[in-house]
C-alpha cells in the first residue's frame, strides 16, 4: 500500500478531452470513489493510472516513484475490470491464481493456493473454483473480477464499477464486504462508479467529476452538506435535489445573485393546509410513492414540479393543498456556483 | 356463464381478425408441403451428384467392372479387391508417402501460417497491403502454381536453384528438386506450403482477433510478461482456430492430387506416388474400376474417420 498522487493529467483522444488538468492525492489506505455520470472520465483516470493508457500531460507517482512513463506491470496496481476482462480459456482457481503466478514475483505453490481459497470463501466462490470462467452468472464472475485483484497486496487497487452488474442484495453485501476487506487490508482503493450509494457508504473520500474535471473532493458528508455547485449538488441525494427559480419562495431572504435555489428533499417542511380547507395552500400534491420507510411527495408549486419527503406514517395523499416552506436551501448563481 | 360468452366472443372476434395463413391461399398446401418443395431440388442434386456415386461406388468396388468395357460382363467379386489393397505393400508404401506429406506439410504451414498471423496482427503501417501480399498465393489456381514452380525448379534455368546456389554456393544445375528421389518429396512440400500457408494465416488471424484487448490488459496489470501473455493467453484461445486450420489442411492434402500431378506426376521412382495418384493409375490408366472403386472407399473411410477423431477433440478443445 502506498501513495498516489495525480498531478494536471489531461488525456485526449481525438478532438475529445477525456481527462482534464487533473489532481488527486490519494493518501495510504484511503477509499476514494470517483462519482460521475457516463462518459465524465472516470474509467480513463483509473486507466491512466494502471498505465493502460499514457497521459498528454501531467505526472503520476505511486509511492513517491515517478510512473508516468511506466508500463503496468512495472506500477503494483490491480484492477478490476468493469467488463470482468477474466480469462475465458482458465478456471475459475486458475484467474484467481493468474496474477500470483507472475515470474517477477515468485511464490511458492501452497501459499498461491491458501491466497486463492481464502479470498474465493470471503467473496463466496470456493464451491466454483473448478468452473470455467465463462461458466458462471454475471455476478460470480464479477465477484472473481474482484477476488483477481484482492489476492494481490498492490500499491493501489482500481475499481471500475465493479458492482455494476449484481443485484441489489449482492450489491449490498459486498458493498459492505468491500469495505471491510478494505478496513482489514488497509488498502488504497480508487473506486469508480455513478451509484451515489456506494459513494456515500464506502467511500472516505469522494470526487465528483464531470467532462473530465475534478470539480470536488471531500468526505460524503462535506460533499452532501456543502456542494461547491449544483452539478455536484445534483449528483447526491435521492431522490434528487429539488433546483427551482430563485423567485419561487418570495418570503425567503436569498443572498444576492441568487439565480437557483437547490431544496434537498428532506430540507422542506411539507404541511396540509388546515383540516377539511383543502383548496387553499399554494402546492398541489400530484402523486405520492410509498416505499414503505419513507414517503416520497410530488408536489407541484405555481407551476413548478417538486419532490420532498414525508414520514411513513403521512397521510398526505394526491390532490391534497399543502403549505411548503424550505428550511435549508442552498443558494446557486447564473452559472450554478454555490453562493 | 358471462364470462365464457366473453371469452368466446373474443376469440372469435381474433379469429376473424387473424389473416388466414399464406400458405392456405396457395392451393391448399401445407406448410410442411411447401416446406419440401423449397429443399427437393437441393435434395435431389444432392442425391445425383453426391450420394448416387457413392453408393454406386460401393457397389462397384465388390465386382471386376472395368469402366472402358461398359458392356462385358460384371462378376460379383465380394471384398476380394478390399483383401488384395489392405495386403498390397505398393498401397502401403503410398500411404506411408501420402501420411509424410500430410504431417511434413501441416507441421512447416500450421507452424508459419501462426506466426505470419502474429506478425501481421500487430497493427504496423501498411499491414493491410502485406496482408493482401501474403494471400496473393492462395488466389491462384494450381494448375498456374504447378506449371511456374516446374519453371522456378528448372536445373538450369530455374530461380529457385538460382537462389539456393547464391545462398549456398551449390551450383545451380548440381541438383534437380523435381527429379532426385530425396529431394522430390520436398519440392511439392515447398509449393504445397507456398500456396498454402496463407490460408493458415488466414484462419489463425480470425483467431488472434477474436481475442479481445482487454484480456491483454488485465494480463498487462496482472504482471505479465509478453512471453507470458503469449503462452496463456494467445495460444490457448487461438487453438481452437489452429486446430481448424490443421484440419482444413489435414483433409485437403490426404487428398492431395493436382500439385504432385503437375510437378511430378508421383516419380521419380514411385517417391512421390501420394494415394490419390496412384488411385488415378489404377482407374485411369490401368481401367481397373471395380479395384480403383476399393481403394477410392477406403481413402474415404479413412479420412472421414480421423477426420471425425479430430473434431471430436476440437470440441474437446474449444468447451475447455
Amino acid at each position: 500500500m502506498a501513495d498516489v498522487s495525480i498531478r494536471n493529467v489531461t488525456k485526449r483522444f481525438g478532438d475529445t478531452t477525456a481527462v482534464s488538468d487533473l489532481s488527486i492525492d490519494i493518501a495510504d489506505g484511503e477509499f476514494i470513489v470517483l462519482l460521475g455520470p457516463t462518459g465524465a472520465g472516470k474509467t480513463t483516470t483509473l486507466r491512466l493510472i494502471a498505465g493502460l493508457e499514457a497521459p498528454d500531460a501531467g505526472r503520476l507517482s505511486i509511492a513517491g516513484r515517478d510512473v508516468t512513463k511506466a508500463p503496468p506491470a512495472a506500477r503494483d496496481v490491480a484492477f478490476v475490470f468493469q467488463q470482468y476482462s477474466l480469462y475465458p480459456h482458465l478456471s475459475v482457481y486458475d484467474n484467481l491464481a493468474f496474477p500470483l503466478r507472475s515470474p517477477i514475483r515468485p511464490m511458492a505453490k501452497a501459499a498461491i493456493d491458501a491466497k486463492v481459497r481464502t479470498i474465493a470463501a470471503m467473496l463466496k466462490i470456493e464451491d466454483k473454483l473448478a468452473n470455467k470462467a465463462t461458466k458462471l452468472s454475471g455476478g460470480q464472475m464479477q465477484r472473481v473480477a474482484i477476488g483477481r485483484a484482492l489476492v494481490r497486496d498492490p500499491a493501489i487497487y482500481l475499481m471500475d464499477e465493479p458492482l455494476s452488474s449484481l443485484d441489489a442484495k449482492l450489491r449490498a453485501d459486498l458493498r459492505l464486504e468491500l469495505k471491510r476487506i478494505q478496513a482489514e487490508l488497509g488498502a488504497t482503493i480508487l473506486y469508480v462508479t455513478h451509484d451515489q450509494t456506494e459513494a456515500m457508504t464506502m467511500a472516505s473520500r469522494i470526487g465528483v467529476i464531470d467532462r473530465g474535471r475534478l470539480v470536488q473532493i471531500g468526505t460524503p458528508r462535506e460533499i452532501y452538506e456543502n456542494p461547491f455547485n449544483a452539478y455536484v449538488a445534483q449528483r447526491l441525494g435521492q431522490p434528487a435535489i429539488n433546483l427551482v427559480d430563485a423567485g419561487l419562495f418570495p418570503d425567503l431572504a436569498i443572498p444576492q445573485r441568487t439565480a437557483t435555489l437547490g431544496l434537498r428533499t428532506e430540507h422542506v417542511a411539507i404541511a396540509r393546509v388546515g383540516g377539511a380547507a383543502r383548496g387553499e395552500g399554494r402546492g398541489l400534491v400530484r402523486r405520492v410513492e410509498h416505499l414503505g420507510d419513507q414517503n416520497h411527495i410530488h408536489v407541484e408549486l405555481d407551476g413548478t414540479p417538486l419532490v420532498l419527503l414525508a414520514d411513513a406514517d403521512s397521510d398526505i395523499g394526491a390532490g391534497d393543498r399543502v403549505d411548503v416552506r424550505p428550511e435549508r436551501p442552498l443558494f446557486f448563481d447564473r452559472e450554478g456556483a454555490r453562493l | 356463464m358471462n364470462d365464457t360468452s366473453t371469452v368466446r366472443r373474443l376469440a372469435t372476434r381474433a379469429a376473424e381478425a387473424t389473416p388466414p395463413p399464406v400458405v392456405a391461399r396457395v392451393g391448399g398446401l401445407g406448410d410442411r408441403a411447401i416446406a419440401w418443395l423449397f429443399i427437393a431440388p437441393t435434395i435431389v442434386l444432392l442425391l445425383a451428384i453426391n450420394i448416387f456415386p457413392l453408393i454406386w461406388t460401393i457397389y462397384l468396388s465388390f465386382t471386376n467392372f472395368r469402366a472402358n468395357r461398359p458392356n462385358a460382363a460384371v462378376e460379383w467379386l465380394g471384398t476380394r479387391w478390399y483383401t488384395s489393397i489392405l495386403t498390397d505393400p505398393d498401397i502401403w508404401a503410398a500411404m506411408q508417402v501420402t501420411a509424410r506429406f500430410v504431417v511434413a506439410t501441416i507441421v512447416i504451414q500450421t507452424v508459419l501460417g501462426f506466426l505470419l498471423a502474429v506478425l501481421i496482427d500487430k497493427k504496423f503501417r501498411g499491414h493491410g497491403f502485406w496482408t493482401t501480399l501474403i494471400l496473393l498465393p492462395m488466389m491462384l489456381s494450381p494448375a498456374v502454381v504447378g506449371n511456374f514452380w516446374t519453371f522456378l525448379f528448372q536445373p538450369q534455368i530455374g530461380l529457385f536453384n538460382y537462389a539456393v546456389s547464391f545462398v549456398t554456393g551449390l551450383p545451380p544445375s548440381s541438383f534437380q528438386m523435381l527429379g532426385d528421389v530425396s529431394l522430390a518429396p520436398w519440392a511439392i512440400a515447398i509449393v504445397d506450403t507456398w500456396m498454402w500457408t496463407p490460408y493458415v494465416m488466414l484462419i489463425c488471424l480470425a483467431g488472434l482477433r477474436s481475442i479481445p484487448d482487454y484480456i491483454y490488459e488485465a494480463a498487462e496489470v496482472d504482471r505479465a510478461s509478453k512471453w507470458r501473455q503469449f503462452w496463456s493467453i494467445t495460444l490457448p484461445m487461438a487453438l481452437p482456430f489452429i486446430m481448424l486450420a490443421v484440419l482444413f489442411r489435414g483433409i485437403e492434402n490426404f487428398k492431395m492430387f493436382d500439385m504432385v500431378n503437375l510437378l511430378t506426376g508421383g516419380g521419380p521412382g514411385s517417391t512421390t506416388e501420394v494415394a490419390s495418384i496412384s488411385l488415378k493409375r489404377e482407374a485411369f490408366e490401368k481401367w481397373r474400376t471395380g479395384y480403383s472403386s476399393a481403394f477410392a472407399i477406403i481413402l474415404f473411410v479413412t479420412v472421414f474417420g480421423l477426420a471425425n477423431i479430430y473434431v471430436k477433440a476440437l470440441n474437446r478443445v474449444k468447451q475447455r
